[in-house]
């Protein structure tokens, strides 16, 4: 029962080909609500249902999620689509949520608290995606380039948010990847391998991310939008100073 | 000193929060505050040297439970200063540089926070907080090389940049884990202390963790320092801002000479990880030098130039020369900087006059036209292969009568011989009216830098690492059997020699070179020019990366 328990939590905590459900649901849903309850729930079920089983997690299932995570990581290089890229990163961190599950002596608050560290990023990226399919029609990169010089306070966002999703220190993905490293690095140089290949492609992926939409000369597309709000980019500052704050302070959880 | 540490951190960031807050209101003043909150934490950064010489002894500040720990000592105060006095330069330059580009305020407040990462990465007293610092001088030089938001290139060389400073985070990141795993805690003092007390205690796939972290922690100084293989975005990132390529190649790039000093006590414990270091930094050396001479542009020529000396860097760290290797990035640093910040001026002075001035050293080496009448060929060599060795053995009897029994000190005595040797041999021909004044002269200015270096570095041993028991450990990490020792320095004699001996050849028969020679020249000379086909190597490899995922994408429905 509990075998088949954790088998079902791959459903939510993606192991790939299980992971293509989510792909596949995100894709269908186009109301951007659903899309973030779908983004903050979705990991706490895998998260619960890993806790409920009481199992330890086997060996093959950690080479399994580091593979999910390292091959959605490598796919997402090429995503212009940024809902997309969106589904496929959260695949790829998700499955690393797997490794920190190995962790001994990290309870269910610990757990529900890295994995809200994933999401929480790309749920800002969702809405600033939304943020682009308003002024555009789509949130696309490489279609209209050089948003930095028209619309600078958004772009500046999605620099900063996209950041907090590869997991760059200070944001809370970083401490959930401290913890994953903690757990395989010392027993297996292959699985820190793979992980550390896991967030190198997180990374790659996201400046090229970044590039797509940001660099180049500026369209007339591009010039005639207004950019964010001085409120509204407010807003989201303040979310990521504490995003920021929360990320520090799990990373002082590690020692 | 504790405050004097917390503020040396504080004020380059509260002058980037400001600048970046108030960017608009600020105006052009955002270069004025910047400019005033590097000239206070530079003032700060001497103090604190001046406080850990004087005083000998080192500071901690800790802010979190068992991270956040800020060190003040030695290596850090000397690296501070470094840090501070360049990004000071660096943003005075930019004041009047960068007046007419789009985000002047940005490119000031990024500037700040690039100082506060650095300062962050050298003050760091624990793991956590290094591997934080260490992954946002990535981060931050990733915005400032693409500070040009128009240009594609630049940025693409950018996102090059972070994807190799990535490789080398990673490496550092798994070191990191493993030190806490075995020693549980993440405070260098203790790591350091116990590494010392009890060396060789812990083990991880078949290896001592020191000998596992020292080969990661090298993998971590080679992506910084730009060593082989490793190399390829240091002369591509010339679209940046000169400013920022000044930054980089003068405070940034040599990292990794930081980061092999700082864990000198794991790589003493070591056994083979200081001759990697060595290899990979010789190699480096000889094939940075070897691009930069093939280059014709000037600031890309500078590039390949840094990554010459980032090898000679690492090289020295190989041989045990720590402390020397600190001496050489500060010196580097330096003069790499004045030559970025002067590139501009020259290629403008280039562009508006393109003749090339009558001069003797131009007439000499480019235009190859030698004196009329040579000075006797006998007294020249001899002159050529005794004056430089008697230099160096001197200066280095001076300060330490057993360097003889150090390997590292043999091979840099060897180096620098070969290049004052090659100094003599090179001009002794020179057209000029007094060519004993040259000669005198060349003999002159080379014992003054070799006794500047060796006084100088003996005097960095003395402030980095005070206990003499210390720095005999880290010359006998380096140290490998004298038999392949002595074959190895033969060898690279044999090879020196016959490079000088087909130098000449080559001169004596210019007219009447044969073909397949000429041809295996101009092979030879293709490929440097195409640096290695590494370039091309990477963009391929890219190129098909991109088309699996690609693929893989189509295959699977985008699922």
């Amino acid at each position: 029962m509990s075998g088949i328990m954790l088998l079902f939590a791959g459903l939510f905590l993606p192991l790939f080909p299980l992971s293509m459900v989510f792909n596949g649901l995100f894709g269908q849903m186009q109301h951007r609500t659903l899309r973030i309850a779908l983004l903050l729930i979705w990991p706490q079920i895998g998260v619960a249902l890993v806790v409920a089983s009481g199992m330890e997690v086997p060996g093959w299932l950690l080479v399994w999620a580091l593979l999910t995570a390292i091959f959605y990581g490598f796919r997402a290089l090429v995503l212009r689509e940024v809902s997309l890229w969106i589904s496929f990163i959260a695949t790829s961190v998700w499955a690393v949520m797997w490794l920190v599950i190995g962790s001994q002596g990290v309870g269910w608050y610990e757990l529900a608290k890295y994995a809200l560290g994933f999401s929480l990023p790309l749920v800002l990226l969702l809405l600033l995606s939304g943020e682009l399919e308003q002024r555009f029609g789509a949130a696309y990169t490489g279609l209209y380039n050089g948003l930095a010089q028209s619309l600078p306070r958004l772009s500046w966002l999605i620099v900063m948010v996209v950041l907090a999703v590869i997991a760059t220190p200070l944001f809370p993905a970083f401490p959930a990847v401290m913890a994953a490293m903690l757990n395989v690095a010392p027993d297996s140089f292959m699985m820190a391998l793979m992980l550390s290949i896991a967030w190198f492609m997180w990374g790659w992926a996201g400046a090229r991310l970044i590039q797509g939409l940001l660099i180049g000369e500026e369209n007339q597309t591009v010039t005639a939008q207004t950019d964010m709000s001085v409120g509204k980019a407010w807003i989201y500052a303040v979310g990521l100073v504490v995003m920021a704050l929360s990320g520090i302070s799990m990373t002082g959880g590690l020692a | 000193m504790e405050q004097l540490v917390i503020l040396l951190l504080v004020l380059p960031l509260l002058a980037g929060l400001v600048n970046h807050l108030f960017s608009k209101s600020l105006g052009y003043r955002s270069a004025t505050l910047s400019v005033y909150g590097a000239v206070l934490t530079f003032a700060v950064a001497v103090y604190l040297l001046l406080e850990v010489l004087l005083d000998e002894r080192s500071a901690s500040v800790q802010f979190g439970d068992g991270w956040g720990i800020i060190l003040a000592d030695p290596l850090s105060s000397l690296m501070a200063l470094l840090i501070t006095g360049i990004s000071l330069i660096v943003r005075i330059y930019s004041v009047k540089y960068m007046v007419e580009e789009e985000g002047y305020g940005r490119f000031f407040m990024l500037l700040d926070f690039m100082t506060a990462s650095l300062l962050l990465m050298v003050t760091a007293g624990d793991l956590i907080t290094l591997v934080i610092a260490w992954h946002l001088v990535g981060v931050v030089l990733y915005f400032l090389l693409g500070f040009d938001t128009r240009s594609p290139v630049a940025s693409r060389y950018a996102l090059w940049t972070l994807v190799t400073y990535r490789i080398g985070d990673m490496a550092m990141v798994i070191a990191a884990v493993l030190l806490y795993h075995a020693f549980g805690t993440w405070s260098l003092t203790e790591i350091f202390a116990e590494v010392t007390a009890n060396p060789g205690q812990h083990h991880y796939f078949g290896m001592t963790v020191e000998e596992v972290v020292g080969f990661l922690l090298a993998l971590s100084a080679f992506a910084r320092s730009a060593q082989l293989f490793l190399h390829t975005w240091l002369p591509y990132t010339m679209d940046g801002p000169s400013p920022v390529s000044a930054l980089m190649h003068a405070g940034i790039v040599n990292a990794g000479g930081f980061l092999i000093n700082r864990f000198a006590p794991i790589f003493v414990q070591t056994e083979s990880v200081m001759h990697l270091l060595f290899a990979v930094g010789l190699v480096t050396a000889i094939i940075g030098s070897v691009l930069m001479l093939t280059q014709n542009d000037i600031k890309k020529a500078l590039g390949y130039s840094t990554m010459g000396q980032m090898g000679f860097m690492i090289m020295e760290c190989g041989v045990g020369a720590f402390s020397l290797a600190i001496y050489h990035l500060i010196a580097h640093g330096l003069f790499k900087g004045t030559l970025f910040l002067g590139a501009g001026t020259v290629i403008n002075e280039a562009r508006q006059h393109d003749g090339v001035p009558k001069q003797d050293l131009y007439t000499f080496v480019v235009e190859r036209k030698s004196a009329k009448r040579n000075q006797p060929w006998l007294v020249m060599a001899g002159i050529t292969l005794a004056v430089p060795i008697i230099i160096l053995t001197m200066a280095h009897w001076l300060v330490a009568q057993d360097f003889f029994q150090k390997q590292g000190a043999i091979v840099l005595l060897f180096f620098g011989w070969i290049t004052g040797a090659q100094l003599l041999f090179n001009t002794y021909r020179m057209d000029v009216q007094n060519v004993w004044r040259l000669v005198g002269m060349i003999i002159f200015s080379f014992a003054l830098v070799i006794a500047g270096y060796v006084l100088i570095s003996h005097a960095f041993d003395l402030f980095l690492y005070p206990d003499p028991a210390f720095r005999a450990e880290i010359y006998t990490a380096a140290h490998i059997d004298v038999f392949w020792f002595d074959l190895l320095v033969i060898l690279t004699t044999a090879v020196i020699v016959a490079g000088w001996v087909l130098t000449y050849y080559s001169e004596q028969n210019r007219l009447k070179g044969e073909a397949h020679l000429n041809r295996l020249w101009l092979s030879f000379y293709a490929m440097v020019s195409r640096e290695f086909y590494m370039t091309d190597l990477y963009a391929w490899l890219t190129r098909a990366l991109l088309k699996v995922s690609a693929r893989l994408n189509v295959l699977l429905r985008w699922r």
